[in-house]
């Protein structure tokens, strides 16, 4: 069978001259590449007009070399071998823009992470060698593309209407941004509103949540849709489809009316959707806000669930409130006086396979919940003030008061004589009904690094599990947008410094606890972030988009449909009837703003006639050959030496 | 099995004037107590925190080892105090012996 004749990369009419910028990367790429000696190399491959080094072709005089060799005509395309292309190929992309050329004639070559991170000596020097010939190779039959540019709409829907959603919502809507508010209780507050007062300054959470709420609430821009979720989605960036539903179940207790004001432990009671029945939203962006669910213990871990004295924190902290009547000396707790306590930290975070149980779904929490610490001490604190002559002991197994202000929340528990036990990972304390004439209803029986590994018997009336911060139960939204999750089962960033709330899916952002355990002020900070993130994004009124997307030879085309069974995003590519020649055919066409440039529809194609534009088939083709060609450095036959093997 | 008794600081509360509750058991102390004597001061300290007062009097005879130089307290990074815990401890053995 022969293969298909492929079409030639067209050339634009032009003679491709392309620029080769190696970077030293202050030493991490010239201490194991011979990095002159690789522009050497270049200087004497077809098609490029100049190649050049600098320190760090990032820095400002690095991307002038650039500009100013595109801005004298001496090239037309350029290559830059540097970092991985995450970091800088963004850069080097607007350094073209701005020099007047066209930013998708650009091929990045990645030999740091690529070849001197990993290889040395001699080796290291013909790799980077034969990658950055490569890059030549496709540059030159790379052809100007534009970016896609699709309307978007300035609207933007928040799923969440814990402090994440409303914080979001506000900014957005203070932008000019019209916000449709979805939450699936009829309250507004979230996690905020199961706690009392916020560590470390002592904020009430009350006031903060009714504070946020009746901004929310009389804000003309934003609708909240209380008691309902989302039930469809469908769109892309710009120009998002959802469909809202009222949760069964979800209207307010017979009693409650709103304006309702406050109800503890779960918000602002907000007035029924006006809609009443399911709607639609068309939005421009979404910010996810759905929150956390706090780890709930295993019957038995620890005592819970066995021993009514034996609670999670989350419960304690709704249970004593803000300790109101609480001034005799000692806690009382559903009438019975609570001499002495245990708190027991990292329940349900930073656990170990094979010490500790997975849950029914085979999941360990093997993050670090981060708030609980400070949560656990801010209450014992507040204890020890209320109530003098009841006793807190935290056991612990490391203590991360991280923060503003935290830290000394410790300082003072130690001034507060809160008793601080540590425990080994494997060494868990053991939580028994306590002796009988003991007085106490439970004893604590710890490993205590703190007391030489001495083993000590804490008799106490009251344990507390600092139980730590989960994903929230989000399945159903995971699976209909297609979000990425991350190992610890939260919402996963695409990357944690330079995307902190974006996702891979453009025009979906990340608020708050959604994508990993943070206090109220983080999460504000990051919700913050979210709206800002989105309202740039929607700010021009349209949505430009890279164009590396499939596109049809409606010549080549026979309307088998293979590319439409194999598409990853239903809808991206879909068969139609078109009028070829006089002559009513079906044919593939895509929406580019829907593909994914993934190029499965490539791959499965019988008749050659999809390719990805800026990654068609003859570029890779252009790229093998270069790397296995002998112009730039003869095969030693050496297998590269590993750094490290 | 060391017991834990909180009931215990309170007594010796009255025969002190800083019990070292700012103590994060670092070690310096011990460290720097020209004793070198096993994790003398720290391990009183520590026994005063968690109330283990039959530790304290099965190792009394340490706290008559104790220089009074004074460096424990001059270095603890946390403002505790070690040297006045030490000679609330004495005080503390000495009124018990004599009750007894």
């Amino acid at each position: 069978m022969s293969e298909p004749q492929r079409a030639k990369a067209p050339d634009a009419g032009e003679q491709a001259k392309v620029g080769v910028y190696i970077c030293y990367c202050g030493g991490n790429i010239s201490d194991h590449v011979d990095v002159e000696k690789v522009r050497e190399r270049m200087e004497t491959v077809p098609g490029v007009a100049v190649a050049r080094t600098n320190m760090f072709m990032c820095s400002d005089p690095g991307q002038e070399l650039i500009m100013e060799d595109l801005r004298q005509g001496r090239i037309n395309r350029v290559v830059v071998a540097s970092c991985a292309p995450s970091l800088h190929e963004s850069t080097f992309r607007s350094a073209i823009a701005r020099a007047g050329g066209n930013p998708y004639q650009y091929e990045h070559a990645n030999i740091r992470e690529q070849v001197s991170w990993v290889h040395h000596g001699q080796a290291a020097t013909d790799k980077a060698s034969r990658l950055i010939a490569a890059a030549t190779g496709k540059a030159r039959t790379l052809t100007p593309l534009e970016p896609l540019r699709v309307t978007a709409r300035r609207h933007a829907v928040v799923i969440g209407g814990g402090i994440a959603g409303m914080r979001a919502a506000l900014d957005l809507a203070d932008m000019g941004v019209r916000v449709a508010l979805v939450e699936k209780t009829p309250y507004l507050g979230g996690g905020v509103s199961r706690l009392v007062r916020l560590a470390p300054t002592g904020e009430d959470a009350a006031h903060l949540v009714t504070t946020l709420a009746r901004r929310i609430l009389e804000h003309p821009g934003i609708t909240v849709h209380a008691g309902s979720a989302v039930t469809t989605f469908g769109g892309y960036v710009g120009n998002f489809t959802l469909g809202v539903s009222p949760v069964p179940g979800a209207c307010a207790p017979a009693g409650e009316t709103w304006p309702g004001g406050y109800v503890p432990g779960k918000g602002v009671l907000v007035p029924p959707s006006p809609d009443g029945g399911a709607i639609t939203l068309e939005t421009g962006v979404v910010v996810l806000a759905t929150g956390f669910a706090s780890y709930i213990p295993r019957p038995g871990e620890y005592g819970f669930g066995e021993n009514a004295e034996v609670v999670t924190l989350p419960d304690l902290i709704q249970k004593i409130g803000g300790l109101e009547g609480q001034r005799g000396g000692t806690l009382v707790i559903d009438g019975r006086p609570i001499r002495s306590m245990a708190l027991i930290h990292c329940v349900g975070s930073r656990q170990i396979p094979g010490i500790h149980e997975e849950d029914a779904n085979g999941h360990l929490n093997e993050h670090c919940s981060r708030v609980c610490c400070t949560s656990a001490i801010n209450t014992a604190n507040a204890i020890r003030e209320a109530c003098p002559q009841t006793s807190v002991y935290e056991l612990y197994r490391d203590i991360r008061t991280y923060g503003r202000g935290q830290e000394e929340l410790y300082a003072k528990a130690s001034g507060n004589r809160v008793v601080f036990m540590r425990f080994g990972a494997d060494q868990a304390p053991v939580v028994q009904r306590g002796a009988p004439g003991s007085g106490h209803p439970l004893k604590v029986t710890v490993t205590d690094q703190l007391t030489f590994g001495e083993e000590l018997e804490v008799p106490v009336d009251l344990v507390v599990l600092a139980t730590g911060m989960e994903p929230g139960p989000v399945a159903d939204l995971v699976e209909m947008l297609k979000l990425p999750v991350g190992a610890d089962r939260f919402l996963l960033e695409t990357h944690p410094k330079l995307r902190p709330v974006e996702l891979p899916i453009a025009g979906i952002f990340l608020a708050g606890t959604c994508q990993a355990p943070m206090d109220a002020g983080e999460t504000c900070n990051a919700a913050s972030a979210a709206a800002v993130k989105a309202v740039s994004l929607l700010s021009k009124g349209y949505v430009e988009l890279d164009p590396f997307v499939a596109e049809v030879d409606v010549r080549r085309c026979t309307g088998t449909g293979a590319c439409v069974q194999a598409c990853l995003n239903p809808g991206a590519i879909a068969l139609e009837t078109m009028d070829i020649d006089g002559r009513p055919v079906t044919r593939a066409r895509v929406t580019p703003a829907l593909c994914l440039g993934c190029g499965a529809c490539v791959a499965v194609c019988p008749e050659n006639a999809i390719d990805i534009n800026g990654w068609t088939l003859a570029q890779y083709e252009a790229m093998v050959d270069m790397i296995v060609s002998d112009a730039v450095c003869q095969d030693s036959g050496a297998v590269p030496e590993t750094v490290g093997a | 099995m060391t017991g834990v008794n909180p009931e215990f600081v309170k007594r010796l509360e009255p025969l002190s004037a800083d019990l070292g509750s700012a103590c994060f058991n670092c070690g310096t102390c011990a460290a720097i107590c020209p004793l070198i004597s096993e994790h003398f001061p720290r391990k009183m300290i520590r026994y005063v925190q968690i109330g283990a007062q039959d530790r304290i009097m099965e190792n009394a005879r340490e706290l008559w080892r104790c220089l009074h130089c004074g460096l424990c307290t001059q270095t603890c990074p946390r403002g505790a105090n070690p040297g006045e815990v030490i000679l609330t401890l004495k005080r503390y053995v000495t009124s018990v012996w004599r009750k007894s």
